[in-house]
């Protein structure tokens, strides 16, 4: 565990106390993560820096073209946002599949995408919504999309003292799904899951995107399925030819949780279900 | 740095008294609250976030208080299941249900279950049968099963506090 704990008040502080802080440094969210890996002895931080109530990373915000979700919101606080519901129905729909209800009050939807796990069912869902990520170190502020935020297993694109300030969501109405197969019904880190955003057009779908999760070194984006699909009637045939699809974009490995043929096999039914439940 | 050159004051609510606390910042939540403020309700299980047997809550919500920092609940609410009462002061409606029902054997995942159980009640008076059992399932009990709780949580919908 670190040997010390640093609760800047906001963004200011935290940016003017960096420099005085030990040089093995990191940010503390929810620590749902943090904590277990500091407990497992697997994390050697010296130092570790409480972002969790920093108050411009905690609210979920609507602005005419985008919804924002502060990376410090709890899962559970997306849950409970209308605004959530209408505009990024694929990560709503993963909630109920994300830990206990208990982590997903402690959990933030930032530090989901920082752990950087390639089974982290915000991340893959964050995917499927064509989402961007914004980060700030000090003045400086970027925006990255999503899919090149994740760069392998715990590897992220942030820099030394980077952090997370949100995401951003396009508003465009769509029809969103997520499902997860793992151990159990609830509570198990996945085998695999597959997360689905579609714009609908009749009986048509529009535009696509298909994330996976847990059978590549990130949050997949399968951007060949995504692409084969669009424009497309969803009839028993396209989704056939697309659940064949996207069992040659996953590359999962064989590991404690699962092996890998059987979660090729996996992404494919669960792209099925997924789009039946859209058509 | 060393523990001992940085302290933090920590400012906090637990079971409704205001308090205000030296400790280390690197202290877990649940060491502060069962070696400093003594209060032993409170267990720890696997000290992974998995079993429940040390949620509380905090600010109304229910937490595994094994994963956090002391320095986490600053400027916040807890209330640990010694602060879970009736309203007469007495024993709270889950407890007596929990009681009426037998769903206790060994005890360890009680605190946690009453807990998770009163989060759920709060938000969700009219919890249905499905709801409480999703609202259950960062809870492990490795005695009794489940029937007895769900139904003890099941009664106490019933009860006014």
């Amino acid at each position: 565990m670190p040997e010390i704990i640093v609760k800047p008040s906001n963004l200011k502080e935290l940016w003017k106390m960096l420099p005085g802080l030990p040089a093995r440094r990191r940010y503390l969210a929810g620590g749902t993560d943090l904590v277990t890996a500091g407990v497992a002895g697997v994390e050697h931080s010296e130092c570790w820096i409480d972002i969790g109530d920093l108050p411009e990373l905690g609210s979920i915000k609507e602005a005419a073209g985008s919804l924002f979700i502060g990376s410090g919101v709890k899962i559970s606080e997306i849950e409970s946002s209308k605004a959530a519901a209408r505009w990024c129905p694929a990560l709503v729909a993963a909630i109920p599949h994300f830990a206990s209800p208990s982590l997903r009050n402690m959990a933030t939807l930032g530090g989901n995408a920082a752990n950087a796990s390639p089974c982290a069912d915000g991340a893959c869902s964050l995917v499927a919504e064509g989402a961007s990520v914004l980060l700030a170190l000090k003045g400086k502020k970027r925006r990255l999309p999503l899919v090149d935020f994740f760069l392998g297993p715990k590897l992220t694109a942030l820099k030394k003292d980077e952090l997370i300030l949100g995401f951003e969501i396009r508003k465009r109405r769509h029809a969103g799904a997520y499902l997860k197969l793992g151990p159990r019904a609830y509570f198990g880190i996945s085998k695999a899951a597959v997360a689905v955003t579609a714009e609908l057009s009749g009986g048509a779908v529009k535009r696509v995107r298909v994330a996976l999760g847990s059978v590549a070194p990130v949050p997949l984006y399968a951007a060949r399925t995504s692409a084969f699909l669009a424009d497309k009637k969803l009839s028993a045939e396209t989704i056939a030819e697309a659940s064949a699809l996207v069992r040659t974009e996953a590359s999962p490995i064989t590991d404690t949780r699962s092996e890998a043929a059987y979660r090729l096999d996996m992404c494919g039914v669960l792209l099925e279900r997924a789009l039946k439940s859209l058509a | 740095m060393k523990q001992s050159t940085s302290p933090f004051v920590l400012k906090c609510r637990v079971n409704g008294v205001s308090m205000e606390r030296e400790l280390p910042s690197s202290r877990s939540l649940l060491e502060f609250i069962r070696e400093d403020l003594g209060l032993k309700g409170t267990k720890e299980g696997c000290g992974e976030g998995e079993c429940g047997a040390c949620l509380v809550l905090l600010d109304g919500r229910a937490v595994n208080s094994c994963l956090m920092m002391a320095v986490q609940v600053h400027g916040k609410e807890l209330v640990t299941i010694e602060g879970i009462k009736g309203r007469d002061g007495g024993l709270h409606p889950l407890q007596k249900t929990f009681m009426a029902e037998g769903a206790v054997q060994c005890g360890f995942c009680t605190p946690g279950l009453i807990v998770a159980s009163e989060a759920l009640l709060r938000r969700r008076p009219k919890a249905t049968l499905e709801e409480i059992k999703l609202g259950l399932t960062g809870n492990l009990c490795r005695c009794t099963g489940y029937e007895k709780v769900l139904s003890a949580v099941g009664k106490a919908r019933k009860i006014k506090k």
